[in-house]
């Protein structure tokens, strides 16, 4: 709970939800957990709004709430901060499940939590005009029901009331995947949403689309190390850790080499991997990044999967990457050598990372300062002179540096994220005009009124505006793709801050 | 062996050197002392060596040991007692070298005497100042015909004293190209990922061997020096090492796990003054210079 993070989700809630929306989650935030009438009495919002956006922060999980002889509301800034996740969670669909998965999933984000008819109906309406699409209401149904049975949506937490008292908590329920009735959804569709029987709530689960992405992560840089069948052999790894142990454990229980070698013949187009199995086993325990270790040599030798040394080793390649893009490949040899040495003084960082000494200095100086090493003075026992000449060892606290890294990308993300909405509402008359003439000439379009007429609404925009405008449009998408490479960079510190330390 | 029979070689191999003034071999001296197996004639070498009685030679690529030329005490001769205790001490210091501190504490000589005794010394050319790598203002002397240790001259890495970082630099380049050129054979090889990487693999020698064809070097390098040059690579993140059964050290080039993240792709990631950076003020983030230049680019 940084001042950063403050900031950040700051700007997001403004982003998604107004303005209103950010004054009272920036309230809730700056005192941790709040009633209502403190809300109202601090920000000076009507209660009206402060209750409305309470609502909204509830329904989507961007608050809690806890009951005792009063209710006070709290701020969920990690879900706040999954907001400018979602295009990435749509991409996965896609590319996993196809297009329906992703439209249903993108329907079920923007409820935050609905049921499986209400959902599939109003997807199959959105849509329904859309001949490129080619919508079935089978097929939805088919491709929601994967989608409930691998888990990427889950049944949300129902409210149940206490004996005595009037407010509900929220309990948790396990998924059961529904059975749904294509002829009832058909009936659905015709007939008004308001009376469905279905009460039966849905919604996405962040979780299971975040072990993809770090299974995704470790697969990659597997491939990158070594090559691609042995990121095949590090997937295969991992479908075998899923079956045996918690996701988030941090050392996978044991797979045995024979298990892996017939999984590893099952897979097509890997002919390299079919002849040499055993040596890309032997080839990832050695010179994977100890993302694998063997564990013992029953049954032809067992494989764990040390998830936790994994997502160390790709945090450590990232703050690898940032010493270097900040101070420097010479920085990043110090701070390196510091790391594999665990503690080292200084005069041997000079003679180790072979650096003129001065330079040397200024460097690990520079390191301190930002929070990336840490230096521990030992005295040394007097000696017979009396001089007690201190040492200090120079060494790298992960954890704090890890913390370090996820305040900087915090920064970044908020002044990203900021530069975009003065972005925008520097041009923002703009960028409506154009959006209205947009609606404009594709309702023209859809009527097939004539070109002339269409091309006389497309000049209302004149050249200034439009290069203006233009350039504005290419300005925020370089932003956003900034921001989702930002939160990569984030869901990376994240991986190992899951982990117990 | 007894004390007395280690003289009686010593004077064995002595003598035989004295009647040689251009050098005896190894063989010569084993010659000279037939009963000696070799263990035992290195050793009575390497102790005749360390009392400064011999000389070490390479010539035509083989090792003469000569009698050590007595014009050194000679030019002492003639010298004042003050100038033979300074330089006896001096010469105790072998090619380490003694610190001017250290002679006047154990000559008991006063500053300027002392001052005086070294600059003449150094004048007759029977010692020399030799600087000090790891502390700049530290001076030492040693006797003028040695080399001056590696931990005071630095090794191949040092010109006069001074840390030569772009030698350095070039050779951690080079021996990067050379690790890199062999870098890919691990990927998908036809034989298999063992067979690969063991090509992709490349001994500290091997390297050696690059370098010194290259001609880039000037001074001849060690398989020692190339460690150090390929340790740096380690530590730059862009090679790994490992150690071969016999012992030897292999390097082979790596890249990081995971490409640029997206932290330094965004301004702020590289920015200085990132923490200064505040919603109000002077830096912010709506007027940031380096935002609209990444912007426009
Ligand atoms: S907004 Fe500009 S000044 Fe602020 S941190 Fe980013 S690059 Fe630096």
């Amino acid at each position: 709970m940084t001042h950063q993070l403050g900031r950040v989700v700051s700007q997001i809630l403004g982003r998604h939800f107004g303005e209103i929306v950010q004054q009272v989650g920036n309230d809730l935030f700056m005192y941790g957990s709040k009633t209502i009438g403190m809300i109202v009495k601090t920000t000076g919002l009507p209660r009206t709004q402060v209750i409305e956006s309470l609502r909204t922060l509830l329904k989507f999980d961007l608050a809690t709430f806890e009951a005792d002889a009063t209710v006070e509301y709290k701020l969920n800034s990690e879900n706040i901060l999954l907001l400018i996740r979602y295009p990435r969670y749509l991409l996965q669909m896609k590319s996993k499940y196809g297009s329906e998965a992703e439209m249903i999933v993108e329907e079920l984000l923007q409820q935050a939590s609905c049921t499986a008819t209400v959902l599939l109906v109003t997807v199959m309406n959105k849509y329904k005009d859309d001949k490129e699409k080619n919508l079935n209401i089978v097929n939805l149904k088919d491709t929601f029901i994967s989608l409930a049975t691998a888990g990427y949506i889950q049944q949300a937490p129902v409210a149940e009331l206490k004996d005595g008292s009037e407010i509900p908590i929220l309990v948790p329920v396990a998924t059961i995947v529904p059975d749904l009735d294509v002829r009832d959804l058909m009936q659905a569709m015709t007939s008004n949403l308001a009376d469905c029987k279905d009460n039966t709530y849905w919604k996405v689960n962040y979780d299971r689309f975040h072990l993809d992405f770090r299974d995704d992560m470790m697969i990659k840089a597997i491939t990158r190390r070594i090559d691609e069948n042995a990121g095949e052999l590090m997937r295969l790894m991992l479908e075998q850790m899923y079956l045996s142990s918690s996701a988030w454990a941090v050392e996978s229980s044991p797979a045995a080499a024979c298990d892996l070698r017939d999984l590893a013949l099952r897979v097509h187009d890997r002919p390299l991997l079919h002849a040499h199995v055993d040596h890309y086993l032997k080839v990832l325990e050695e010179n994977g990044a100890s993302f694998i270790r063997r564990a013992g040599d029953a049954g032809g030798g067992q494989y764990v999967v040390r998830t936790k040394r994994a997502a160390e080793q790709l945090l450590e390649a990232l703050l690898d990457h940032t010493v270097t893009e900040r101070l420097g490949s010479k920085a990043a040899r110090i701070f390196r050598l510091i790391r594999s040495k665990k503690y080292i003084e200084e005069e041997d960082i000079q003679k180790n990372a072979m650096l003129p000494n001065k330079e040397c200095k200024e460097l690990t100086y520079k390191l301190l300062e930002e929070h990336l090493i840490s230096v521990q003075p030992m005295r040394k026992a007097a000696s017979a002179g009396g001089s007690a000449k201190a040492i200090y060892l120079y060494h790298v606290k992960l954890y704090d540096a890890a913390h370090a890294a996820r305040e900087l990308c915090l920064r970044a993300a908020h002044n990203v994220s900021r530069v975009s909405s003065a972005t925008r509402a520097a041009h923002a008359r703009l960028l409506d005009k154009q959006r209205r003439v947009r609606s404009i000439v594709h309702g023209m379009r859809v009527r097939g009124e004539p070109q002339q007429n269409i091309d006389d609404v497309l000049e209302t925009l004149t050249p200034p505006e439009l290069s203006a405008v233009s350039g504005a449009e290419r300005r925020l998408r370089a932003l956003s793709a900034a921001e989702l490479e930002l939160d990569r960079a984030l869901f990376l510190i994240s991986c190992y801050f899951a982990f117990p330390r | 062996m007894s004390d007395k029979s280690d003289d009686a070689i010593s004077e064995k191999i002595l003598n035989a050197a004295k009647n040689n003034p251009k050098g005896i071999s190894a063989k010569d001296v084993a010659a000279a002392v037939p009963e000696l197996s070799s263990a035992e004639l290195v050793a009575a070498i390497n102790k005749l060596l360390q009392q400064g009685l011999f000389d070490l030679y390479n010539q035509g690529g083989s090792l003469l040991y000569k009698l050590k030329n007595q014009n050194t005490k000679t030019a002492i001769k003639g010298a004042d007692n003050e100038e033979k205790v300074v330089f006896n001490l001096i010469e105790e210091a072998g090619n380490k070298g003694i610190w001017i501190r250290d002679i006047r504490h154990r000559s008991n000589l006063a500053n300027t005497q002392l001052t005086k005794v070294l600059k003449s010394l150094e004048g007759k050319k029977v010692i020399k100042a030799v600087k000090c790598v790891n502390a700049s203002k530290k001076k030492v002397y040693m006797l003028y015909n040695l080399e001056p240790d590696r931990s005071i001259s630095g090794g191949a890495w040092y010109q006069d004293q001074d840390f030569e970082s772009e030698f350095v630099d070039i050779l951690n380049r080079q021996c990067l190209r050379f690790l890199q050129q062999r870098a890919d054979k691990i990927k998908n090889n036809p034989r298999g990922p063992i067979v690969g990487r063991t090509q992709s693999f490349a001994t500290a020698a091997e390297v050696q061997k690059y370098i010194t064809d290259l001609g880039i070097s000037k001074v001849k390098l060690e398989v020692e020096d190339v460690i150090t040059i390929l340790n740096t690579l380690v530590y730059d993140g862009k090679a790994e090492s490992n150690v071969y059964p016999d012992g030897s050290k292999v390097y082979r080039a790596i890249e990081s796990l995971i490409p640029p993240p997206g932290l330094v792709q965004v301004p702020c990631g590289v920015c200085p003054l990132v923490y200064k950076c505040c919603s109000t003020g002077l830096i912010t983030p709506q007027d940031c210079k380096y935002m609209s230049a990444w912007l426009d680019q």
